[in-house]
């Protein structure tokens, strides 16, 4: 399931930039560690984050399917035809700091993408509109952001409705690797056809209702923010520069 | 009365296009006024309201020929696919509705007051704290309206405003825009639904190619379609039906 998911875990009731905020640090953490055993802490704790949204179940699952596929191409690139010394697993002959390399790359596209996936499930939309338009923020910026937490779940309900029309019409999706490509084809078509031929009316319909506009927008029920949460997002910010000033520091060293 | 709209040999054709969509239209809009436009598809019905309201060319973009006056400071327009119309951002009807007089950066008192008067015109009270989602198109062509209401237009566009509605539906939305007009918004709506919009406009303007064939009181105008010819061919007593539908439901009866 990608996509916001009504709930009342912390995560939800927190201001949307706490939330934001320790996605954010999950990602420019993950930059910042450079050893195995640093960015599989980090994987634990991005598990814990999507834990405390009640997310866990709905966000691992799909940033497993998501980052197996790279998970396995490091493996190979780095494992497989790294440089030596190497060290033997059963039948494979895998190079120690290939290894390695790949867990670091492997752990940084995972919690990368559990903690977006955590993000997307926990930030109700329309609160971080209200937060944003209670922030000043432009409509134009606050409608992009919202707009990027709310494309995937629409594009994927849009292309269900597709796939079903199409399956009436005799498209068969299952089968073979090859088969199930072939059938990418009816389905992206009229998935990007569609989407571009209701961006006009989708633009005239903002345009129609002041979006466009320069007075400052009206924020009906922004959420709560606190001292504590401002502390707790200028805290991730503080240890992000640390992270950085440590990794650059034992570069040098 | 003074005009709202006012279109004098009014010519647009849209980007890449080389026929206009529109050719020498001159119209006047004033408030009060319910002017219902039809033709065949193509005819430029859905382009007459998208000059008339000022959304073309400014949004839509192509060339605008010809003397175009626009009184009117606040104009609204509803297309007829309602999930176009949304913005994808607001988790209830209520919020949906609210969005417009919100993004004028209205108090928000006043914001939800407007919010209420829209809902409660269009009966729809009801589905307040629905998610726009949720909702059936019927349902969701009258929040639509409802947002374009809510920002209390002086010129309201309607293109085919029913295409998504049941007949009871239909009939609802119709039967609320004399009393929309009378409080001094103009309403101009492009529907083939004949039968309908000749019970509630004003005046009839008939196009084809891009250009008003025909202009007068409904009865008059529209009283020349085939349907109409073959009703009182048939001594079919007044109101002669417009439409294929509305005759075939007169034979019925």
């Amino acid at each position: 399931m990608i996509g916001y998911v009504p709930g009342h875990s912390p995560l939800h009731r927190a201001h949307p930039y706490t939330t934001l905020a320790l996605a954010g640090a999950l990602l420019l953490g993950a930059f910042a560690l450079t050893r195995p055993i640093e960015v599989w802490t980090l994987v634990a704790g991005a598990a814990v984050f999507a834990a405390s949204g009640g997310a866990l179940r709905a966000s691992a699952r799909p940033a497993l399917l998501l980052s197996l596929p790279i998970w396995a191409l490091l493996f190979v690139l780095h494992g497989l035809l790294g440089a030596d010394p190497r060290m033997v697993v059963g039948p494979l002959s895998l190079s120690v700091a290939g290894v390695g390399r790949a867990l670091v790359l492997g752990g940084r596209v995972t919690a990368i993408v559990l903690g977006f996936l955590t993000a997307l499930a926990t930030v109700s939309p329309h609160r971080l509109v209200e937060a944003m338009t209670a922030g000043g923020v432009p409509f134009g910026r606050t409608f992009l952001l919202a707009s990027t937490l709310t494309i995937l779940p629409r594009m994927r309900e849009r292309a269900a409705q597709i796939l079903e029309a199409q399956q009436c019409r005799g498209l068969r999706i299952g089968g073979s690797v090859v088969a199930r490509l072939r059938a990418l084809g009816p389905l992206a078509l009229p998935l990007v056809l569609g989407a571009l031929a209701e961006v006009d009316e989708q633009v005239l319909a903002l345009d129609a209702r002041g979006a466009g506009g320069t007075a400052r927008r009206t924020a009906l029920d922004p959420p709560a923010d606190s001292a504590s949460q401002r502390m707790l997002r200028g805290s991730l910010l503080l240890v992000v520069v640390a992270a950085y000033a440590w990794k650059f520091w034992r570069m040098r060293g | 009365m003074t005009a709202l709209v006012m279109l004098e040999g009014v010519t647009f054709t849209y980007p890449g296009a080389v026929q206009p969509a529109l050719a020498d239209v001159s119209l006047a809009l004033s408030a009060g006024e319910v002017l219902v436009a039809t033709g065949e598809s193509g005819a430029g019905c859905s382009t007459l309201l998208l000059v008339a309201t000022g959304f073309a060319p400014r949004v839509v973009g192509g060339r605008l020929r010809g003397n175009r006056r626009i009184a009117a400071e606040r104009c609204g327009i509803v297309f007829a696919r309602p999930w176009t119309q949304l913005t994808g951002l607001c988790s209830s009807v209520r919020d949906e509705i609210a969005f417009g007089p919100a993004s004028r950066g209205l108090p928000g008192d006043v914001v939800l007051a407007a919010a209420e008067r829209a809902m409660a015109e269009l009966h729809i009270a009801h589905l307040a704290e629905r998610e726009p989602s949720q909702l059936s198109g019927g349902e969701l062509q009258r929040v639509v309206v409802a947002a374009a209401l809510a920002l209390d237009p002086e010129v309201l566009a309607l293109d085919d405003p029913a295409a998504e509605l049941d007949p009871e539906a239909a009939d609802t939305l119709y039967d609320a825009l004399p009393a929309i007009a009378a409080a001094g918004t103009a309403i101009v709506i492009a529907t083939p639904d004949l039968e309908r919009a000749s019970r509630v406009a004003t005046r009839a303007v008939v196009l084809e190619g891009g250009r008003i064939v025909a202009t007068g009181r409904p009865a008059e105008v529209l009283g020349g379609t085939e349907a109409a010819r073959i009703a009182r061919a048939a001594g079919c007593p007044p109101p002669v039906p417009l439409d294929v539908p509305a005759l075939l439901r007169r034979v019925q009866r």
